[in-house]
């Protein structure tokens, strides 16, 4: 992984771009690398044009409008509100010929997530701010204000567990886990307590989601280095993500800017998929249901952890398991997309859910498992409205059951 | 031709009928519908920007559309998957560009007549999902497989990998198409919409396949469906000359396997430049020259047979195979390396930016040959003077024929260029390039194009003047001052606007 964030490194994405000012050759060169392709295999992969059908929010549109300001035909302000049209789900990035063919040899790929987050920094950076942004605003002070608040507010989901704040092993429950998805970071730190794994928490994180990260970089990086400073001060060699979102970070943005973690980190399922392989977890309950799984695109497309689940799911007795492979996945998302694009869109992000859920309909399944707590809540939202026949289960609810494990 | 004004006018119009949320006016969602994949002249870009864009999702939307173009005298280019390689969708003279692609309804399935009603904005790619549960197949399989819509297909006159099912003009067996006058016609075989051949009436249908939207906008399609093959089977065979590999196709086209859906040839200076960075060719040993690379689809026992014969073949003719790995991989991967624009090496290896393009042309079998030959002599001119914008990357020949593979051909030479280096010198330069191609193919009986169109900037004057001059070309013209008597839809194209020159001059 580290290697491939090297490859895909553009220092000069942290120049920023000035308003009325001429755009950087770099730049320049970098937006035409995206234009001189022109088949757009970006577009029929993205999940938001699948729904609008509008060639402008796709990687190689947004790509194209920054050419068009650095060929003095646009403004840079005009590109705030197209900017806000992508999930940053990753897909593009995956299917684009560059990636797949070329990259390598030629240390170059297309980055359009990084991309995208540089522009709507850079022009928030100048005061241009697309329209509905105030929702990310208000969550951006939400989890400023767990940050600048009581220790004992933070680590309330864990109220009972009792977790040391120092250790070896440390769960990292990231703000939203911790206050909106309480019940998963409960299950997963009963999960590893009883295949005696001794597990510590931190108790006082810094704010690592990606909305922060859409709007300043240098204040997201500050706070990712005060997360990291105290996972080591907690004593952690290894360091288990509980969230997609903040695991992708972990591994794709912190090395970048930050250098090695003086820690090992590793996502969730694949932690206790070893265990399970290990004999440490058995499931000695059935769990009947027809299920089939969901990947994040954090974990799938930035990550490409997608085996892991698959193996827990398969582990467990009673599932009758509709796989869909990870790569038809590619092409979806729960809507929520990893940063902005919900809080802004609430309607499309509803659609593109309703979407995804109608894809496991096709399969005949009657649960869709999720092993995101955004994709949870995405979903749950989602299926309320749109009443459509299927259960949201997140992976954690069937692997306690099958442990035997109560809530 | 129009002024502000009147554009104005007629977008206010245009919101009522189709919604604010449809019209796209902001600069930057403008220009991204100026070019196509085919190469642009980046340094121009501002000409070719269109005045606004309309997405619309009926045909009687797009009709509305149309007639008020007529009362405002406004330009429209039928926009599509914008995929093409002939500029179909580039606007010449401003105006709205009409993109299809929100009309991507799937209307019928109709499994016991064997065909499906689409909307122009329906994706191949998405398509074969829906189908491939019922066991039914899409089979058009142009290398734009992943971003372009039937519409844009039906448009260009679409070329198929697998012609062994036929191209685009076998494919679609009726469609609903707005006239340049805002009428809505049906486009058929006689009068019925899902029948694949009439002898009632003239051929209607022919004429708005390939027309590049100059003569309407087709909004409805009833297309062929095939059922899924039970299996696909590709295989690669290294010939040691071009020569070798063309006999070889010649006689395997004519053993009249039923399987045989697709082949495809390579010629010399094509495997020599994959050999620069293609880990597939870079291992075959020096004795492979040419290529000779095909594809069976159909059900087991008759891919079984064919693969037998193949190889016996292959082996009487000197072919080498590549085996089943190289082949496969091969195969799976034909959708997605052409257009990649880090896709060059220079001879010695070194890497440099740079993306093929390819002019094709249809060109009798017995004239293959001489083609390559002298196509590859025009293109070393040029690469001699420019080497570090153009590259030839060799040749690539097909049958061209659908459901017969023999006779006709059709031949590409793959171009490397490096288009951000393109000024109004070099630009035309290429044009002049593509001119001595085209000229080529004419000279041989050929015609400019098989699959990308007609209309390509730099021959399209070879295509309507000298390919065209035994009355087809003015045939043209009067079809279109008749049906288009605005010149509204997409004007400039094919030399078109000739039709309307000659009236103001009688």
């Amino acid at each position: 992984m580290a290697e491939r964030e090297l490859l895909y490194y553009k220092k000069f994405y942290e120049e920023p771009l000035v308003l009325d000012k001429p755009i950087p050759d770099k730049m320049g060169k970098d937006m035409y690398f995206c234009f001189g392709c022109r088949t757009k295999h970006c577009r029929y992969i993205c999940p938001v044009y699948k729904e609008l059908r509008n060639e402008s929010y796709i990687a190689y549109g947004r790509h194209n409008a920054l050419l068009s300001v650095a060929k003095g035909l646009e403004d840079l302000r005009n590109l705030a509100n197209t900017m806000t049209y992508c999930l940053e789900c990753n897909a593009c990035e995956l299917r684009c010929p560059n990636t797949l063919f070329t990259a390598d040899f030629y240390r170059y790929g297309t980055t359009p997530t990084d991309f995208t987050r540089k522009i709507r920094r850079d022009l928030l950076a100048q005061g241009v701010k697309p329209d509905g942004w105030e929702e990310v605003e208000k969550y951006i002070a939400e989890h400023m204000g767990y940050f600048e608040g009581p220790h004992e507010e933070i680590t309330k989901w864990a109220q009972g567990l009792k977790l040391p704040t120092s250790g070896k092993t440390v769960l990292f429950v990231d703000y939203w886990t911790a206050f909106n998805a309480t019940d998963i970071a409960r299950l997963v730190a009963k999960i590893l307590a009883a295949a005696r794994v001794k597990i510590a928490i931190i108790d006082h994180p810094g704010v690592t989601n990606g909305e922060l990260l859409d709007s300043d970089l240098k204040k997201w990086l500050e706070h990712g280095k005060h997360t990291i400073d105290a996972l080591k001060a907690a004593g952690a060699e290894t360091v288990i993500v509980i969230n997609p979102h903040e695991y992708s970070y972990f591994v794709r943005q912190y090395p970048k800017y930050l250098g090695t973690l003086p820690f090992e980190v590793v996502f969730v399922t694949d932690y206790v998929n070893d265990l399970v392989k290990k004999g440490a977890i058995t499931f000695k309950n059935s769990v009947n249901m027809v299920a089939t799984y969901h990947d994040p695109c954090a974990l799938n497309k930035f990550c490409d952890v997608w085996e892991s689940p698959r193996e827990l799911i398969k582990a467990i007795p009673g599932i009758e398991f509709l796989d869909e492979d990870h790569v038809s996945q590619w092409d979806y998302c729960c809507g929520n997309g990893t940063a902005t694009f919900r809080k802004i869109h609430p309607d499309i992000a509803y659609r593109i859910g309703r979407s995804r859920l109608e894809r496991a309909l096709d399969l005949e399944a009657g649960n869709l498992i999720v092993s995101c707590p955004h994709c949870q809540d995405q979903f749950l939202e989602v299926k309320d409205k749109s009443r459509l026949p299927i259960e949201i289960k997140h992976i954690w609810e069937v692997v306690a059951e099958a442990m035997g494990i109560e809530k | 031709m129009q002024s502000t004004v009147q554009l104005g006018e007629m977008l206010k119009e245009v919101v009522d009928v189709v919604g604010e949320e449809n019209v796209l006016t902001d600069m930057h969602q403008r220009a991204v519908r100026a070019s196509v994949a085919a190469p642009f002249p980046l340094h121009k870009w501002e000409e070719h920007v269109p005045d606004a864009v309309v997405l619309p999702r009926t045909t009687d939307e797009v009709a509305r559309i149309v007639k008020l173009a007529n009362k405002y005298r406004v330009p429209l280019v039928p926009r599509a998957g914008a995929s093409g390689l002939c500029d179909g969708a580039v606007p010449l003279k401003k105006g709205i560009v009409v993109d299809t692609k929100r009309m991507n309804e799937i209307l019928e399935i109709d499994e016991a007549n064997m065909c499906a009603t689409v909307q122009p904005g329906v994706q191949p790619v998405e398509f074969n999902r829906i189908l491939r549960p019922l066991g039914l197949f899409w089979p058009d399989d142009p290398v734009s497989y992943y971003c372009c819509t039937i519409g844009g297909r039906i448009g260009t006159g679409g070329w198929s990998d697998l012609a062994g099912y036929g191209h685009v003009p076998e494919l679609i067996r009726s469609m609903q198409v707005v006239l340049p006058t805002g009428e809505v016609i049906t486009a058929s075989h006689g009068g019925g919409r899902k029948l694949a051949k009439s002898s009632v009436g003239f051929r209607t249908r022919d004429l708005f396949i390939g027309n590049q939207g100059t003569l309407g906008i087709v909004t409805e399609a009833v297309v062929e469906l095939y059922p899924r093959p039970e299996a696909q089977w590709p295989c690669i065979f290294g010939f040691p000359s071009f020569e070798a590999a063309l006999r070889n196709a010649d006689r395997m086209g004519k053993t009249g396997l039923k399987s045989l859906a697709s082949m495809t040839l390579f010629d010399e200076i094509k495997v020599e430049g994959l050999r620069r960075d293609d880990p597939a060719y870079i291992i075959q040993p020096e004795s492979v020259r040419s290529v000779n690379y095909f594809a069976c689809f159909g059900p087991e026992a008759e891919v079984r047979a064919a693969q037998d014969i193949l190889f016996r073949m292959c082996e009487e003719d000197g072919g080498v195979y590549f085996g089943q790995e190289i082949s496969e991989g091969d195969w799976a991967c034909r959708h997605e390396r052409y257009h990649n624009t880090f896709h060059s090496r220079t001879s010695g290896g070194l890497v440099k930016p740079g993306k093929w393009h390819c002019e094709d042309a249809a060109i009798p079998f017995s004239a293959v040959r001489e083609v390559f030959d002298r196509w590859h002599a025009i293109a070393k001119k040029y690469t001699d003077r420019y080497g570090d914008i153009f590259d030839d990357y060799g040749g690539i020949t097909y049958p061209n024929n659908p459901f017969r593979p023999w006779g006709s051909y059709i031949c590409e030479i793959d171009i490397m260029i490096d288009e951000s280096k393109f000024d109004e010198k070099i630009w035309q330069e290429w044009l002049n390039l593509k001119r001595e191609i085209a000229e080529v193919a004419v000279d041989v009986g050929g015609s400019i194009s098989a699959c990308h169109g007609g209309t390509r900037p730099g021959d399209v004057e070879v295509a309507c003047h000298k390919e065209l001059a035994e009355g087809q070309f003015d045939l043209m013209k009067k079809i279109k001052k008749m049906l288009d008597p605005n010149n509204i839809m997409n004007p400039g194209k094919y030399c078109l606007d000739e039709a309307y020159l000659a009236e103001n001059e009688e």
